[in-house]
């Protein structure tokens, strides 16, 4: 024991010491460290959790939207197409009146043009007749009476007109 | 090699590089033969006890001590540092102690059988125990340590090997007197030890170059003739009256001087003449702690007695103790030799954990000194790099063996039969 230097004495300090230096380790260093390193396991596990919650609903939410996406798509294209019946069917319409307008329109004038003819008619024949017994005063002065030879005159216009208008 | 001359730099290193190899190779062991040598450290005296370096009170205080405590308090500063004001994101000191931590954490749970936190109650002793004796191994090889010291002179040399040959003389010889049985004594240290050699110092220095060849032997400090000596014995014999003969008074006044008075030849056949010089041994201030047997006998015997501790805890009185005491009517004879040979086991690895930690520093250390004397001032520099090397290896060996005899403690005796094996 002696050539290796092994004395009690000794042997306790260095065996001291090294319990010394453990307990102060672990007051300083270990406790502290060990509690820290387990509460921050806890917490990692915590926000993993969290992280993991928050994904799903993330990943719900996303659908959820996608669905409201598709449908509004839908609505979108229904009130499209109808929009564009409406249209179609206003067009048929206006254009449906437009023709009527005009075919009316054309019928009016028809009509007008036709009174307006025969009242050109009568004036004319009016006028013509005028014109005549003027002509036969003139070529039978006096001889002819307005009023007894009507008769006759009548029939010559009669006459006369029938052949035109024939 | 063509790299190497296109590159000033890296030609300059490497020319640096060889010529301090050359001056090395021959300021060393190898050059001291060709009558060189100039740079070679002393092989100094190899002490295996620690030294007393002062005392405190009657509290011997050796050099091993000291550096156990200053690696400590590196160690605790370290601690302080990393544990005063823990984060969870942690920073600086916290992280390094982490990573030591969260490593041996994981180890410990992986030998102790892999659950998380199945290894918590080795986590402690298993990191003490690599923290210090990896600090205490490298604070051991720092600069300084083993080779600044004090001198011993050949007074006090005398004085600590007289003591046992004065007991060896008085069992010969109970009628002779203390003086002269002190005086037989001397007369036997100086035809033993006539031969031991002594570092010269110059002053307080002993300078490069100085190595195993120029040693003082002790002959030429307290200069003696083998037929004085006979004369002197004779005179001794006979009474107390001897301590007036001059060649007695002569000697004892060498003793005390301590300084070489004769020119000697030293190993390499040469002539040195360092007349006047103090002659003396050196003991270091410093000594790394794992250099010393007490104190990794200390922290074995607490990693042991741990273990028991674990054993008897996990397994009971009855349980854990039945390991060591068997009934032999119960269960056999054979099974009481198994368990007497249980409890030497224990033992053992006391012992072999004491010895290894100690014997690889103490050979790390002898190694240092002998590459400063035969390749001085590089030979040492890629040793210190093993030295820090094994100083964490055997750190490690130490905490890992005492994990794995933990475990086996508490391992219940069905699962008992893979032995992990010392290395």
């Amino acid at each position: 024991m002696d050539a290796l230097g092994i004395t009690v004495q000794q042997l306790l300090t260095q065996l001291v010491s090294f319990l010394i230096l453990f307990f102060l380790l672990y007051k300083l260093a270990y406790g502290p460290i060990m509690g820290m390193l387990d509460s921050r396991a806890e917490k990692i596990k915590d926000s993993l959790e969290a992280a993991e919650t928050a994904r799903l609903e993330a990943a719900s939410s996303a659908e959820r939207v996608e669905a409201e996406i598709a449908a509004a798509r839908v609505e979108g294209q229904k009130i499209v197409a109808e929009a564009r019946d409406a249209a179609s069917k206003l067009r048929e319409q206006e254009q449906d009146r437009a023709r009527t307008d005009v075919e009316l329109m054309i019928e009016r004038a028809r009509i007008e043009i036709a009174r307006e003819k025969e009242a050109a008619v009568e004036e004319v024949r009016k006028e013509f007749a005028g014109l005549a017994i003027t002509a036969a005063e003139r070529i039978v002065e006096g001889s002819l009476d307005v009023k007894s030879h009507s008769s006759l005159i009548d029939k010559v216009l009669e006459d006369g007109l029938g052949e035109r208008k024939n | 090699m063509g790299k190497l001359l296109k590159n000033p730099k890296l030609l300059v290193i490497a020319i640096a590089g060889v010529v301090a190899l050359l001056v090395s190779v021959a300021g060393g062991a190898l050059g001291a033969s060709f009558g060189l040598g100039q740079l070679g450290g002393p092989i100094p005296f190899i002490s295996i006890p620690a030294e007393r370096v002062a005392y405190i009170g009657s509290y011997p205080l050796l050099n091993s001590t000291i550096m156990f405590w200053f690696g400590g308090i590196i160690l605790l500063f370290v601690a302080w540092r990393a544990g005063r004001n823990v984060k969870d994101v942690p920073s600086g000191w916290q992280n390094f102690m982490e990573a030591i931590y969260e490593f041996f954490s994981g180890t410990v749970d992986g030998v102790a059988g892999g659950e998380p936190k199945s290894g918590r109650r080795f986590l402690a002793l298993v990191s003490t125990i690599f923290l210090v004796v990896v600090i205490i191994n490298w604070v051991g090889i720092l600069p300084g340590v083993g080779s600044v010291g004090r001198i011993e002179t050949i007074e006090e040399w005398v004085h600590h090997h007289i003591h046992d040959l004065e007991e060896k003389v008085h069992e010969e010889h109970p009628e002779y007197s203390d003086k002269q049985v002190h005086g037989l004594a001397l007369l036997h240290l100086l035809e033993e030890h006539g031969t031991d050699t002594f570092v010269a110092f110059h002053g307080i220095w002993v300078p490069l170059g100085n190595g195993e060849q120029k040693r003082v032997p002790l002959n030429k400090i307290v200069p003696f003739t083998s037929d004085e000596l006979h004369k002197l014995e004779d005179k001794i014999k006979v009474g107390d009256k001897f301590n007036e003969d001059p060649v007695y008074l002569r000697i004892d006044q060498d003793i005390r001087e301590g300084v070489v008075k004769e020119v000697f030849v030293g190993g390499d056949d040469k002539e040195y003449d360092f007349i006047g010089k103090t002659a003396g041994l050196l003991v270091p201030y410093l000594r790394g702690a794992s250099t010393d047997i007490n104190t990794t006998l200390g922290i074995a015997i607490v990693a042991m007695f741990t273990v028991q501790i674990w054993g008897f805890r996990a397994l009971g009185v009855r349980g854990y103790g039945g390991k060591f005491v068997v009934n032999p009517i119960k269960q056999g004879p054979i099974s009481t030799f198994v368990g007497i040979l249980e409890g030497f086991g224990e033992l053992t690895r006391t012992m072999s954990f004491t010895f290894r930690l100690f014997g690889n520093m103490f050979a790390g250390e002898i190694l240092l000194i002998a590459m400063a004397f035969l390749l001085p001032l590089i030979g040492i520099i890629p040793f210190m790099g093993l030295e820090l090397f094994v100083g964490v290896i055997q750190a490690y060996i130490f905490a890992m063996l005492t994990l794995v005899f933990g475990v086996m403690a508490v391992a219940s005796h069905g699962d008992h039969d893979s032995h992990a094996e010392d290395h």
